[in-house]
C-alpha cells in the first residue's frame, strides 16, 4: 500500500497501536459502531472515557455503520488500503471482512505479552500459567520468582 | 456527548480516559502492596484496568513497568510475583476468547449447584439494578458500578455471587449489565470471571457470607445496614449453611 488510511479501533487506543507506529502522520478514523452501541446499551461513561482516549490520538472521529464510515474516509483521501491493528473481537473480523470487499485490508500485530508456541492449554488458567510464568520472568534480565507454592486459579 | 449519544444513559466517569491519565496511574503503581493488600476494598490495587481493556496502556507497557518498579525498589521479585500473575489472567481471558469467540456467552461446562440452567432468571430483579435491595453492600455496589463505572474486583465477586446465588439469576444477565457500565467492561474478562462465579467455568461455586465481606471492606457496609444488625442479613452465615440453602441437588 502507498497510501493508505489507518483504521482504529476500541482495543488499541493507545500511542503503542501497531498502526500509528508503522504509519506516523497516515489519516486516521475511529467510528463509533452505532449497532454495537444501541445493542449493548453502553452507557454515558463508557462512551465518554473512550471520547476522552480518542482526544489525545491524532485521529478523525465518525459514528455510524463502521465499515461504511471506514470506507467513505479511505475515499475521501484517496486512500488505496486500510491498515489497522489486530482485534480479539469477533466482531472486529466481521468488520475488517466487509472493509475487504472493497479495498485491501492490512492487520498489523501487536507485541504479545508472553510469547508462547501453539498450542496453548486453555482449559485452566493454572495449565497455562505454569508455561507463560516462566516465560515472562525469563524475560527479565534479573531472573524468575517462583518458588513458593501459590494458589493459581481463582 | 449526551448530543452525541443521547440514548446512552446516565453521566460521565470521575475516571478519566486518555494516555495522560494512564501514564499517571502506571507510574504510581505499588506491586508490592498490591500483593499484600489487593483484596481489601482499601488495598493498593492498581486501577490500571480501563487504560489496558481499550490498549491505552498495553499489557507489555504495564510488565515492563512492573519490572522497572523491581529495579527501582530493589526488592526481591517475588513482591511483583502477584501483579504479574494478574496480568496473566487478562492474557488469559484474552486468548481464550479468541478461541471461543460468541461462545463466551455460552455454559462453558454444566453448573455445579444442583440447579438447572432454567431455574435461573433471565432478567435482573428492579430492586437490584435500582440500588434498593435494603442491603447496604449490594446497594453500595450497585451506585458505585453506575456512577463511576468501576469496582473493586472483590466487590464485583461478592455483587455476581449475590446476583446468581442468591438471586438466582442466568449470569448472562448480570454480564451484561456489567458490560454496559464498567469503563473496563471487557466481554472476556467479565464473562468468563462471571462463569468463574456460576459454576460454568470452575468446580465449585463461588459464595461469600457476611464474615467474609465485613472483613475485607473494614465493616463500612454493615456498620450502617438494617439487615446487619436486625437479623435479615442473607450473608450472616457460615459457608456450610449457606450452601445447604442455596445449593441444591446431589451433584454439588
Amino acid at each position: 500500500m502507498l497510501k493508505p488510511v489507518l483504521w482504529i479501533h476500541g482495543e488499541a487506543l493507545g500511542p503503542g497501536n501497531p498502526a500509528l507506529l508503522a504509519h506516523p502522520g497516515a489519516q486516521a478514523v475511529f467510528v463509533f459502531d452505532r449497532e454495537l452501541i444501541a445493542q449493548s446499551g453502553l452507557s454515558l461513561k463508557r462512551l465518554g472515557f473512550l471520547y476522552e482516549c480518542l482526544l489525545e490520538l491524532p485521529v478523525t472521529l465518525r459514528q455510524g455503520d463502521v465499515a461504511e464510515e471506514v470506507l467513505a474516509f479511505a475515499r475521501r483521501h484517496g486512500a488505496d488500503g486500510v491498515v489497522t491493528s489486530a482485534a480479539v473481537d469477533p466482531r472486529f473480523a466481521v468488520l475488517r471482512d466487509q472493509i475487504a470487499t472493497q479495498l485491501p485490508v492490512e492487520v498489523l500485530e501487536p507485541e504479545p505479552f508472553v510469547e508462547l508456541p501453539e498450542p496453548v492449554d486453555l482449559r485452566r488458567f493454572s495449565r497455562y500459567w505454569r508455561r507463560a510464568e516462566p516465560v515472562l520472568w525469563a524475560r527479565r534480565s534479573a531472573g524468575a520468582p517462583p518458588a513458593r507454592a501459590r494458589r493459581s486459579d481463582r | 456527548m449526551r448530543q452525541l449519544f443521547p440514548e446512552a444513559a446516565g453521566g460521565l466517569s470521575t475516571i478519566q480516559g486518555g494516555r495522560r491519565a494512564a501514564a499517571a496511574a502506571l507510574a504510581a503503581i505499588d506491586p508490592a502492596a498490591y500483593g499484600r493488600s489487593r483484596n481489601h476494598l482499601d488495598g493498593a490495587v492498581t486501577r490500571l484496568s480501563p487504560w489496558i481493556r481499550h490498549g491505552v496502556l498495553s499489557l507489555v507497557e504495564v510488565r515492563e513497568g512492573v519490572f522497572a518498579w523491581l529495579e527501582r525498589s530493589g526488592q526481591p521479585a517475588q513482591a511483583a510475583a502477584k501483579l504479574i500473575n494478574e496480568l496473566g489472567w487478562r492474557d488469559y481471558w484474552q486468548r481464550l476468547w479468541r478461541q471461543l469467540g460468541a461462545g463466551i456467552w455460552l455454559d462453558r461446562e454444566p453448573l455445579k449447584t444442583g440447579h438447572l440452567p432454567e431455574d435461573y432468571a433471565a432478567e435482573l430483579p428492579a430492586d437490584l439494578v435500582g440500588g434498593c435491595t435494603g442491603l447496604a453492600c449490594m446497594d453500595g455496589f450497585v451506585r458505585q458500578l453506575g456512577e463511576t463505572g468501576w469496582l473493586h474486583n472483590h466487590a464485583r465477586m461478592w455483587l455476581a455471587s449475590y446476583v446468581v446465588h442468591w438471586r438466582r439469576v442466568r449470569w448472562q444477565a448480570g454480564a451484561r449489565w456489567f458490560l454496559q457500565h464498567l469503563l473496563d467492561g471487557d466481554p472476556a474478562s467479565n464473562n468468563l470471571s462471571w462463569q468463574w462465579v456460576a459454576s460454568s467455568f470452575s468446580s465449585k461455586p463461588y459464595l461469600f457470607n457476611r464474615d467474609n465481606l465485613e472483613r475485607f471492606s473494614s465493616g463500612r457496609y454493615c456498620r450502617v445496614c438494617a439487615a446487619a444488625t436486625n437479623g435479615t442479613c442473607p450473608f450472616d452465615a457460615s459457608y456450610e449453611q449457606l450452601q445447604a440453602q442455596l445449593l441444591g441437588g446431589p451433584s454439588c
